[in-house]
Parts: structure tokens; sequence; C-alpha cells
């Protein structure tokens, strides 16, 4: 069997946290376009309801299920559900999450409240969803989750506390989550998307058009889609505990204003 | 998405260091998606020779065009030949894949300037002068993939390994500043840093190699051509926003304390 065809996912159930919009959507879309069934779930059932719509035009089934991840009792019915439907699960993408809670703030200023709802939502999340899925992946003999992290989850940025602590944490989950069960042929990986404004002209005039990212442009939502076909299919077998950057080169140098450095020729041994 | 878009059909590609299973394996993932291939190889000898030649015909066995070559890659004159060769023979070059490697172990105080200056020069000279003799035709098409090889030890230190530690980190290193310098002209530079893998210099000795899986958290070495795989990601239209970085296919082995 070629290369090519060892990224299908025919026969595969794929479940989407944060699957109603964005990069959640676009993964969701192109793990149906390689062949997979998706369970779509997220907060809000009108948008999941059109990934689903998009998902059956694919040829695909699709199950929107509306569930909050940071309630654990609503997970585990997410996961009961997708068994009933389709008696197994193979690849488990962790998307949801959120940057608000607590943004652009002074330490002194973060409310417990916005704390714990970040956290919840971008790292406890992901706990209950790979608790929850993690037995009937053991179960059939192996399974992928792909975590969704952050350039906040390497780097810090000026008053910002919660999401960069959430993701950051979400990275090292995953690492112990590859360690601890890379014996049972289950794969935890991490994609790190740079900035993706989602054709969102306000996000596009904040990001400045992307003029600090080193390839000149931000990301396209549907460029996320190979790299979550390729982390969910067979072909990654040995990549484990890895965070996978899609970001256009700004974590290779920082984003330092200066571009390109002067050019300093050779001198030693000159007046 | 469509499938198509891992697709490498009509695209040409170099593999430098196809005597090794790695950089074999990696070439025969690219021909399976559809590039042409020219594979080279970085010693004169007779085994090495065979092998490129071998790889050659398993690449045209797939129905594509391909060559094998010998390279020196401590010549800037002789990587630049083989870089018309390849323009010439098989069309504009885009993918260009460093895979060489050149094992090597012992105690610094026993290492020789001679065999610390052959080390970083295969390993670390050798990337810099075919990136720099490829970039000409990707500059000129506005695009390119650039794909260096590297292992484990390039992120980790190990006792006797220093100059091929040093070597490898430096590539890795040199891997992101390339990156940002072609950032937007087109070439992406990116590193995939292999794991313990089968056919490796390094695992001949058997009990290491037995100890060594018993650590791993996967319990089996890599297969090469689970570092193929990737390239054949890496190089293609997919991967457009995906640059300066080093991407681990290790079996979660950096992931444990």
């Amino acid at each position: 069997m070629g290369v090519l065809e060892k990224l299908r996912l025919t026969g595969k159930v794929a479940i989407m946290t944060g699957a109603g919009r964005g990069l959640g959507r676009a993964m969701a879309l192109a793990l149906a376009d390689a062949g997979a069934e998706v369970v779509a779930a997220a907060r809000t059932q009108a948008q999941i309801e059109e990934t689903a719509t998009l998902v059956r035009a694919r040829g695909r089934r699709c199950l929107a299920i509306a569930t909050d991840v940071t309630d654990s009792a609503a997970v585990n019915m997410m996961v009961q559900a997708t068994i009933a439907e389709f008696g197994r699960i193979d690849i488990l993408v962790n998307n949801a999450g959120g940057a608000t809670s607590g943004w652009n703030k002074p330490l002194e200023a973060i409310t417990d409240e916005q704390w714990r709802v970040g956290i919840d939502v971008n790292l406890t999340g992901a706990f209950y969803c790979c608790r929850a899925v993690l037995p009937h992946m053991l179960r059939q003999g192996g399974g992928k989750i792909i975590n969704i992290t952050s350039g906040l989850g390497v780097r810090a940025m000026r008053h910002n506390y919660m999401y960069t602590t959430a993701k950051a944490g979400l990275i090292n989950f995953t690492r112990a989550l590859a360690l601890n069960y890379a014996e049972k042929n289950v794969q935890a990986n991490l994609i790190l998307p740079g900035i993706f404004p989602h054709d969102d002209p306000a996000l596009l005039q904040f990001w400045q058009g992307g003029k600090f990212i080193p390839v000149g442009r931000p990301g396209k939502d549907e460029e996320l889609g190979p790299l979550c076909v390729f982390l969910a299919s067979d072909l990654s077998s040995y990549i484990n505990g890895a965070v996978i950057s899609l970001e256009g080169g700004g974590l290779a140098g920082g984003q330092v204003p200066t571009g390109f450095a002067p050019v300093v020729p050779l001198t030693e041994g000159e007046e | 998405m469509e499938l198509e878009a891992f697709s490498l059909r009509e695209k040409v590609a170099l593999v430098v260091g196809v005597a090794n299973p790695v950089g074999r394996a990696t070439a025969l993932a690219l021909a399976e998606a559809g590039a042409q291939v020219a594979v080279a190889t970085t010693l004169p000898t007779q085994r090495e020779q065979a092998a490129a030649h071998a790889c050659a015909q398993d690449i045209r066995a797939l129905q594509r065009q391909g060559f094998a070559h010998t390279l020196d890659t401590t010549s800037a004159e002789a990587v630049e030949a083989l870089i018309q060769r390849t323009v010439t023979t098989l069309g504009p070059l885009e993918i260009l894949v460093n895979a060489q490697d050149l094992p090597f172990a012992k105690p610094l105080s026993d290492t020789s300037p001679a065999e610390w200056k052959r080390v970083l020069e295969v390993h670390l000279t050798g990337v810099y002068l075919t990136c720099r003799a490829a970039s000409t035709p990707m500059l000129t098409r506005g695009k390119g993939r650039i794909i260096n090889v590297v292992s484990l030890l390039g992120e980790r230190g190990m006792a006797h390994g220093s100059a091929y530690c040093a070597a490898q980190a430096g590539v890795l290193n040199l891997t992101r500043a390339l990156a940002l310098e072609w950032a937007r002209a087109g070439i992406t530079v990116n590193a995939i840093g292999a794991g313990w893998t089968e056919g490796m210099g390094f695992l001949e000795n058997d009990s290491l190699r037995q100890q060594l899986v018993r650590y791993l958290p996967s319990k089996r070495l890599a297969q090469p051509r689970e570092i193929g795989d990737l390239v054949v990601y890496l190089a293609a239209d997919a991967s457009a926003f995906l640059t300066g970085q080093v991407l681990w296919v290790d079996g979660g082995v950096l992931s444990r304390l």
C-alpha cells in the first residue's frame, strides 16, 4: 500500500471538541475528507449542527452532541453516545478552549472565577475527554489523541497568565499520556497552531495582517487539516509526545521586529 | 482537504545519504508519493555506491525517474554539480532531504582534531553546502522544501557523543535560521529528529540495543519508513505554513524524564 493510501481514515471514528467553528470545524472536515466518521462536540448546538451538515455532505456520518467539556458527566455521556452510535473511537482531538477568561489583565486583577473557568476549559476538559475515551482505545488495541496547544504553551506574553499556564499544562499532560500508553499503541501528540484569524477582519487587523510572522501571512484554517489527518493516520505510528507547530516560523526566532540581521562581514585581523 | 494535498506528483527531490536506512526509506516514500528522486551517498565506497544504485533502481521500479550519485558533501563544487545534474536530468529541484549520517563515538580526550573536523564537515558543513546550492533553483521558482534529518542526539547529550551531538545540534539551529531567512521566499526549512531507529550504526551492539528498547516508551525501535513518511508531509504543498520546526519521531522517548 502506498504512502498516500495509508493516510486514509476509512472506518475510523473521530471525536472533535470545539467542532462548531474555526480550527475545530476545519479539522473535522479534513478528517471526514480523509474518510473518518465524526462526532462534533461543542457547547452550541446550532454551530455543531452546521459542522455536521458539512461532514454529511462529504458522505460521512456525523453525530452532533452539545457538550460542555468542563462537565465530566456531560463528557462521559458524549463518549457513551459515540460508542452507542459507532461502536468505537479511534481519534480524539481536544480542540475546545479559549483565551478570553482573564485575558490582558495584570495578575492582581484576575478573579478566582476567571482563572478557574479558563483552566477548566483549556486543561481539565482535555483530561475529562481523555479519561473517558482511553478505555475504549485500549480495548480496541490503540488510538490517536491530538491536543491543540498554542504558542502561549511554550512562550509567555504580556498580561497573560491563565491561557499560557493551561496550554503549557496541556503539553506536559500530553507527554505523560504518550509515555504511559505508548506500549498500548496509543499515540498522543500536540498541534501548536500559530495565528489563524479565521477570515475575521478585526482579528486580521489586530495581528496587522501577519506582517510579524516570518512567512508574512497568518494561517488559513484549512491548512491545519492535513497535519491533523497525518497525526490521526497510521503514518504517525512512531510520533508520540511531540509538539508540532504550524505557525509560519514565528517560534524559530521569536517575533522580533528586526527581520533580517544587517550584514556583518568577518573583519578579524583588519584595522 | 483532499489527500491530493500530500501528492508530490511532478515534483523533483534530492535525497542525500541513502546508504543509511532512513535516507533510503525516505527516497522511496517520496517516490511513492509521486516525486522524481535523485539519490546520493556521501562516501565513495563500493558498499555505499551499490546502495545508491539499488535505491535508484527501486525508484525507477515505482515508475519514477531517478538516478544515483556519489557526492563529496565537503566540496562546494561537487555539491553544485549534483544540483545542476538534478535540475538538468529531472527538472527544477523543489525538495531537498539531508539524511547523511556518519556514526562516531569516542571520549573527547581521544577525539583527534581530524576526527572532530570530519564529523562536523559531513553533518553540518554538508548541510550548509547542499542548502546553499539547492536554494538557487528554489529561490528562482519561489518554492522549496528543505528537510534535515537529525537524531535525538541533536537535543540530548550522550557520553562519548560530543562531536556527533555538537554537529547535530548545529543542524537544528541552522534549520531555524534558514527558515527565517527564506520564509518569504516560499522555501520552508524543517528538521525531523529521528528516535532510535532500526539499522542505526549505534545499535549494532545487541546488549546496548536490548537495554535501549526497554527504556523506550514504545518498547520498540522506529522503522526507517516511519521517518520517511513524515518527510512526505513536509515535502508536500500541505505544509506551506510549517517552517523552522523540529518534528520528533521518537516513540515518546523525549517525553520521559
